[in-house]
């Protein structure tokens, strides 16, 4: 039993505990016989985890996603005022270079919080995002807004993953 | 309640509110879903979790808990209903297109369209070895 | 307190006006369900405004429910629009 299969169930009683707001016995019993329940009620497939948190990285990566979410909210908001009914816009291939589930879905949430750009569609397969990128007024403003989503997953990656040099054995 | 915690919250609410209101502009006058759904995604998640963050100061533990989870949860789930809706609104046409200054998607699904009816791919090819590279 | 309560919730009922009608004029069910989805979320804003002023911690668990069902509903509601509209 690795701390892989504890994941799921420490999130699903910590959820419970955040809930009730306390911490007695009664919440504590009450929380592990939903988590067993819900477990066996809901089938839930085993999230491909192979990565290494990295604790320091994490926190700079929610420090960073904070002030990204404060100035996608200032230029959203000001493209509202701004341009109104004729915005440009564009929609943009990224493609990307790691191929696990958890950094595509990283990826994904950390370009929907970065200024100006959203997520359309994902090409799993192919291992392409296609982003709508708002304000875009030149194909030079376009391409920034690329970069910024491959330097999201490199962010991603960082946090998540460690340098092959730095791995154990 | 001491009076900094008081003043604090009041400059988070105010601010939260600021971006719900200009949120409300944005999907007012954007033009197509796709541009609505920014103005929804970033200006009004920001307004409420600031909002949330403000009234986090003024209740008790034992509820604030529960209200950083409707803050997380309004995180967390932007991207899912930004795919969902912006993908939606995209493949059915839902999109202002004299607004767009490059489309790639609609390059790469019509080397799709092409190569599923047989045509040999050509000329948009080199432009997507641009992008990878 | 109660002055910046009222303002906060004055410019909320604004930004719901503005939604409000965004969501009568469309013009496609997607433009509606964006501006439901973001008028449920103003209603939680004002809803954690109400917590805030009269210390209703009870009101948190509704906070709570109508963020999920905001949620799940735009999702749901894109993807039977999607699927009525037979993409892929």
């Amino acid at each position: 039993m690795t701390l892989r299969y504890l994941v799921q169930p420490l999130w699903l009683l910590l959820l419970w505990l955040m809930l009730w707001g306390s911490v007695s016995a009664v919440v504590l019993i009450g929380g592990l016989a939903v988590v067993i329940a819900v477990r066996a009620a809901f089938r839930m497939p085993a999230v491909d985890l192979r990565v290494t948190l990295r604790p320091l990285r994490l926190i700079g990566l929610f420090w960073h996603l904070l002030i990204q979410l404060v100035s996608s909210a200032t230029s959203v908001a000001w493209a509202a005022i701004r341009h109104g009914g004729h915005v440009p816009a564009a929609v943009m291939e990224v493609p990307l270079e790691e191929d696990s589930d958890v950094i595509i879905a990283a990826t994904v949430f950390f370009t929907a919080m970065s200024p100006g750009s959203l997520v359309l569609e994902i090409d799993r397969e192919r291992r392409v995002l296609y982003v709508h990128g708002l304000p875009a007024g030149t194909r030079a403003e376009a391409e920034r807004r690329r970069r910024s989503v491959r330097q999201a997953e490199r962010a991603t990656v960082s946090a998540l993953k460690e340098a092959p040099k730095e791995a154990p054995k | 309640m001491t009076a900094l915690t008081n003043v604090v919250s009041s400059v988070l609410m105010l601010v939260g509110a600021l971006f719900c209101l200009l949120a409300g502009v944005g999907v007012l006058r954007f033009p197509d879903a796709i541009c609505r759904l920014h103005a929804a995604a970033k200006a009004q998640t920001l307004g409420v979790v600031l909002i949330l963050l403000g009234t986090e100061l003024q209740v008790s533990v034992k509820f604030a808990w529960a209200l950083l989870l409707v803050a997380v949860f309004q995180l967390i789930t932007v991207p899912v209903t930004g795919q969902v809706v912006g993908r939606t609104a995209y493949r059915t046409g839902e999109i202002y297109r004299p607004g767009l200054v490059m489309d790639e998607l609609a390059d790469r699904l019509a080397a799709d369209a092409r190569r599923e009816s047989g045509e040999p791919a050509e000329p948009r090819e080199d432009a997507q070895e641009r992008g990878n590279g | 307190m109660n002055v910046v309560f009222a303002l906060t919730l004055i410019m909320l009922s604004v930004s719901a006006l503005l939604t409000l009608v965004r969501l009568v004029r469309g013009p496609s069910v997607l433009d509606r369900i964006v501006s439901l989805d973001v008028l449920v979320t103003l209603i939680v804003s004002a809803l954690a405004v109400h917590v805030a002023a009269n210390d209703a911690g009870r009101s948190v668990p509704l906070l709570l429910v109508l963020a999920l069902l905001g949620f799940i509903g735009s999702v749901t509601a894109a993807h039977l629009v999607g699927e009525r509209e037979d993409i892929r």
